[in-house]
């Protein structure tokens, strides 16, 4: 019961963010509160017990975003063009769409529910199934690797497509001419000594937890797509210490391209070759002798590709900002 | 017991968002979202033991490493902006 309290006071300090991002004009405020909203809507996801979307929105809202937003903003203006006019029509739409959708709740069946909708249809054939045909105790894995695996490769679609949208829009013109100064903007806070320490400290810590995440996956919260995104942060503080170039260095773009393409390609061609030993396509149980291995083999394989393409693409958005000139 | 502790963060994160909002420098707004960050760690500690479940504890070390970044990335943002403006004279 006393969950719900703090569901409930949770969601009221989300919406007061949320009015606040609106309504502040300075932008790097706005960011800060971006950060802040991220934790609590993941603090919302794991007080709803969906641990594997929690973690998803710690390692991308939390870390990332903020990073990349703020490679955003050096690239614009601190504060946002005040809007005068024509502020009436849309608070119109957005009142009326907002009574429509709180009208619409009022049918929604209580929360955890046992007899809603949406735990009667293929939820429970899940939960039954998964321990005999997979194998494994985590169903959430077992559900985006296997029963919903096409789901999952159209995921991996979007980001591969998403990744190539942003880098085709930021390299179009304004590129920043690195022989020049190079020197100059990215020393990243390699004169800092305490976070150059602790940083240094801290970067083999979140790579060897990202992997951690993306082979425990089958076992605990995690996946390929948590997985990626830490392991980006974690090469992500090194940038940061170190400055843009040495990070480049270490990982070149083509290397980083390389990724966003692979993982993709790993994900779909574990699909093709279980059409080639007689199954159909993403159908892991020819994959081994025994079904069952089979099944694991493909998720890991699977996941694999997922961390892979997701790793390299938010890299590449990240130097991608990083590489623009300020206009 | 665990429903005291989160209770007591739950208010704590209420005044770092008060915080935030309010400012009024810069300076306030980032150590309210780092404020905000641990509290959403120690949260995330707290509610995995009343569930019974500490694995989930996982979550609130993903947290306590990538707010580490942030607040890096924060700190590597005003110093490249302030380099910034020391060249162009400040006339953003």
């Amino acid at each position: 019961m006393i969950v719900v309290v703090f569901g409930v006071f949770l969601l009221t300090i989300l919406v007061v963010t949320a009015v606040a991002i609106v309504r502040t004009e300075n932008l790097f405020v706005a960011v800060m509160l971006m950060s802040i909203f991220s934790l609590l809507m993941a603090a919302n996801f794991f007080i709803l017990d969906a641990a594997d979307v929690a973690l998803t929105e710690a390692a991308i809202g939390a870390g990332i975003t903020t990073v990349i937003f703020l490679g955003a903003l050096a690239l614009t203006a601190r504060r946002e063009e005040a809007v005068s006019s024509g502020r009436m029509v849309p608070l119109a739409v957005v009142t009326v769409l907002a009574m429509v959708m709180i009208w619409a709740t009022f049918d929604k069946p209580r929360l955890g529910d046992p007899d809603a909708p949406v735990h009667q249809h293929v939820a429970p054939w899940y939960l039954e199934k998964t321990p005999e045909l997979i194998g494994i105790p985590n169903v959430v894995t077992a559900v985006l690797g296997t029963f919903r695996g096409y789901d999952t490769l159209g995921e991996v679609f979007v980001v591969f497509a998403a990744c190539i949208g942003v880098l085709f829009v930021l390299s179009a013109g304004g590129l920043r001419d690195r022989s020049k100064e190079a020197d100059a903007e990215s020393i990243g806070l390699k004169h800092h000594l305490i976070p150059k320490v602790v940083g240094r400290l801290l970067v083999p810590f979140i790579v060897l937890f990202g992997l951690y995440v993306q082979f425990h996956g089958e076992y605990g919260p995690g996946g390929g797509f948590q997985a990626g995104a830490i392991i980006a942060t974690g090469i992500i503080l090194y940038a940061l210490l170190e400055g843009e170039t040495n990070a480049l260095r270490a990982l070149p773009r083509r290397v980083l391209l390389g990724m966003v393409v692979g993982g993709a390609l790993l994900y779909t061609l574990v699909g093709v070759a279980g059409m080639l030993l007689g199954g159909n396509f993403l159908d892991y149980s020819v994959l081994a002798s025994d079904p069952v291995v089979g099944q694991q083999v493909g998720i890991i394989l699977i996941e694999a590709g997922v961390g892979i393409t997701v790793c390299g693409s938010l890299l590449s958005i990240f130097h991608a900002f990083a590489a623009r000139e300020a206009s | 017991m665990y429903y005291a502790v989160s209770i007591a963060i739950l208010v704590t994160m209420g005044l770092a968002l008060v915080r935030a909002i309010l400012g009024p420098s810069v300076y306030d707004r980032v150590l309210a979202a780092n404020v905000f960050g641990t509290k959403t760690v120690l949260l995330l500690s707290v509610i995995a033991f009343l569930y019974g479940r500490p694995d989930f504890l996982d979550l609130a070390l993903t947290y306590a490493l990538i707010n580490f970044v942030g607040v890096l990335a924060v700190l590597e943002f005003f110093q490249s902006r302030s380099r910034a403006d020391a060249q162009t004279g400040g006339d953003q």
